[in-house]
């Protein structure tokens, strides 16, 4: 039976760090083995996991999204009003993202998207999260110092440009539509998909001209 | 509880690390950590919150050392022991010396395929009207408890202002106890200003969402 007892927890943990390897790679290897043994987890479904997490789910999932959002001003509202029906109109809607609210970036607003009390991410639509949004310094800083966390990203704001950081701490998961780059309107919908960054939808990244630097 | 894991707005942790690194996994062991847990369906009860309230009980020196899939790790072992389905010493020797029927049968490829296609909601049907709407003035309680609780400390006891209302969700407090308890949800809006003494005359903005467990009226 689980306990629910904090207490009782935190003493398990202490003797986890007392007596077990401080390797990950060894204690993954003998937990593993303890559960399948025990009849506890079934391998498929591991190999499951693997799969759609390093292969089929990725970024490019929300960069589908966010260019049919520039395409079709009638998705993007639907985006905005409804996140997660409008995802499910692409097939995307599933892991975490049951609540999806996205927030469009202007020219005077830019929105940044952080977890500062675990690291909550909209996974069916971005794949897994990167290590820096995971990060203990990306937590700190992201709801204090947007500004600093920007500019280390090669993000530097106008004066005037409103700073949004939403921090997900209900189930609810927040995904950033990026401004549409001046001169590509003749691109076609996979096209323009390309220009979107996996960063510029948590809010780490912001111009997408395929003329920047580095773009 | 007031924790560690609570990091917003806390100084001194330096530059941002991993800036250029986009690969899912490091290292085999990852991916399996991650499966792992994911494959889990472990005891009746287990819930997100009660999965983040055992991270957020990992010693503090051990949270803020170690990376994300050793938490999951940890986790998973700690939340297996606590429930009685495997020991410690199983772990020290590596050796199973018994086995016990889970609480339901354990996630199969074609579940968890399932699982990941399939938006799930937290709403819960509440007939208490909700006390707050768009525009009010609100403020967050200064004290927490010592169980799983989603109200930061750096929006502790500061007002701010309710964007929107999303209808009753599951209240986390008590899912980490095992508990099905809904409470109204809303994003609340925080003036930068208001939390931080150098955003003095920014106009930015923090939005954080809350329950109605956490809020009065400002």
């Amino acid at each position: 039976m689980t306990s629910f007892d904090p207490n009782r927890i935190s003493h398990i943990h202490h003797d986890l760090h007392d007596h077990l390897p401080s390797d990950p790679a060894l204690r993954a290897k003998t937990l593993e083995s303890i559960l399948l043994e025990k009849g506890l987890i079934d391998p498929k479904a591991m190999d499951a996991w693997i799969e759609m997490y390093s292969e089929e789910i990725g970024p490019m999932r929300g960069a589908q999204v966010v260019a049919r959002a520039w395409r079709d001003p009638d998705f993007k509202s639907r985006l905005l009003s409804d996140g997660t029906a409008a995802i499910a109109e692409l097939g995307f809607a599933g892991h975490a993202t049951g609540h999806l609210q996205a927030v469009e970036n202007t020219p005077d607003i830019h929105n940044l998207v952080v977890c500062t009390l675990c690291s909550c991410y909209p996974f069916s639509i971005l794949g897994m999260s990167p290590a820096w949004y995971k990060s203990n310094e990306y937590r700190a800083r992201a709801v204090r110092d947007p500004g600093g966390v920007l500019a280390e990203f090669g993000v530097v704001l106008d004066e005037n440009v409103q700073i949004r950081v939403w921090d997900s701490t209900s189930e609810r998961r927040y995904l950033v539509v990026p401004q549409q780059p001046k001169g590509i309107d003749d691109l076609d919908e996979t096209a323009m998909a390309k220009l979107v960054t996996r960063n510029s939808m948590i809010g780490t990244d912001r111009d997408l001209s395929p003329s920047r630097k580095g773009g | 509880m007031d924790g560690v894991h609570d990091l917003g707005g806390r100084e001194g942790f330096g530059p941002i690390p991993f800036k250029d690194d986009i690969e899912p996994f490091h290292g085999h062991w990852e991916k399996r950590a991650f499966a792992m847990l994911q494959s889990s369906r472990g005891d009746s009860g287990w819930s997100i919150d009660w999965f983040r309230l055992c991270r957020e009980l990992i010693p503090p020196a051990q949270y803020l050392a170690r990376s994300y899939f050793d938490h999951w790790l940890l986790i998973l072992s700690a939340q297996m022991i606590d429930a009685g389905y495997i020991t410690l010493e199983e772990l020290k020797t590596g050796a199973s010396t018994f086995k016990r029927s889970p609480a339901s049968a354990p996630v199969t490829a074609e579940g968890a395929r399932a699982y990941v296609r399939t938006p799930r909601s937290f709403a819960v049907e509440d007939d208490r009207p909700s006390r707050f709407s768009a525009g009010d003035r609100v403020r967050t309680h200064t004290f927490g408890h010592s169980g799983h609780i989603r109200l930061p400390f750096y929006v502790r006891g500061r007002a701010g202002t309710v964007l929107s209302h999303h209808g009753s969700h599951i209240l986390p407090d008590a899912s980490a106890r095992g508990e099905h308890k809904g409470s109204h949800l809303y994003t609340v809006g925080f003036a930068a200003a208001d939390l931080w003494p150098e955003a003095k005359g920014r106009t930015d903005l923090v939005f954080v969402d809350l329950w109605e467990d956490y809020l009065e009226s400002a």
